[in-house]
């Protein structure tokens, strides 16, 4: 038989780990969205935004680890009409894994000119890239 | 006008498209599918408007590749780690010349140097280089695409852009 420990000192010889410090999350949301999201939580039967939030955040990570792989995301009607999901964030996580490997003709002067240009210090980014990078 | 830059699929409109350059044309008409689906050569993104999704409004195509490094220069090679060059190419980008002056061609390349930062991440590149008509050199300077020395090919200039110069524009932006 394990003999009970009793501990004055809680503080010290702490029973558990605290648990992980929760995040909140707040969005402004437009009347549509707003509406939207109470649709589908009464359609979905969820009562809290948190479970709502919880369960979306689980889809939206298994599209990004479906399109990462490169597989596509499709649905199917019964009579078996296909329409595939086109979502431009989500295409941004997809080609990595399968962009194609060519050879480039390079002539010894552009071989020079580039080995000076990936050996040296990188440009400043000019302000029509900066605008091109907004996300 | 809501653009949606995407993959090119099996079933998009791409006859009518119109660049006003037939070698583009015809590649986007005759061979993109192909190469990305059948002999995995290119991946082609093209920019469609959310009413009309399947008619191409422009595109713009991408491959990796490398260079060799016993092919660069000695004096650069000992600045360089001992691997060979990983960089991506932007093969080609056209916007068809009715839509042209919309922003087409700045959301594309917008795309396709996200996705180049996102290879980078992923499984590594260095630069993106580019063969562009001369006449659109000064369009690429603006993205900060610099020239590479010149070749004997009259009409085209391979270009450079560095992925640590689109990293700091990430910052910038």
């Amino acid at each position: 038989m394990c003999p009970a420990v009793k501990h004055k000192n809680k503080d010290a010889f702490p029973d558990k780990a605290p648990a992980p410090r929760k995040t909140k999350f707040q969005a402004d949301l437009a009347p549509s969205e707003d509406s939207m999201v109470r649709v589908l939580k009464a359609e979905l039967q969820l009562t809290s935004n948190t479970d709502f939030l919880s369960d979306a955040v689980a889809l939206f990570h298994w599209a990004v680890a479906e399109r990462k792989r490169g597989h596509r995301i499709v649905s199917e009607s019964s009579a078996g009409e296909r329409r595939t999901l086109v979502f431009p964030r989500l295409e941004r996580v997809a080609p990595q894994v399968n962009l194609p490997q060519v050879e480039i003709r390079w002539t010894d002067k552009e071989l020079e000119s580039l080995a000076g240009l990936v050996s040296g210090q990188p440009a400043e980014p000019t302000k029509t890239l900066a605008r091109a990078m907004r996300r | 006008m809501a653009v949606i830059v995407r993959r090119l699929e099996e079933f998009d409109e791409v006859e009518g498209f119109d660049c006003g350059d037939e070698p583009l044309n015809n590649y986007l008409r005759h061979h993109a599918w192909t190469n990305q689906q059948k002999i995995s050569i290119g991946v082609t993104y093209v920019a469609v408007d959310e009413s009309a999704p399947r008619i191409v409004l422009g595109y713009f195509t991408l491959a990796t590749s490398s260079v060799p490094r016993d092919r660069l220069p000695k004096k650069y090679v000992r600045g360089l780690p001992p691997y060979d060059l990983p960089l991506i190419l932007l093969a080609r980008l056209a916007v068809d010349k009715r839509f042209s002056g919309r922003g087409l061609g700045h959301a594309l390349i917008s795309e396709a140097l996200k996705i180049t930062l996102h290879v980078a991440g992923e499984v590594g590149c260095r630069c993106v280089v580019t063969d562009a008509y001369r006449d659109k050199a000064g369009w690429y300077a603006r993205y900060g695409f610099i020239p590479l020395e010149e070749a004997e090919k009259p009409s085209t200039l391979k270009m450079f852009l560095d992925v640590r110069t689109i990293r700091r524009a990430i910052d910038l932006s």
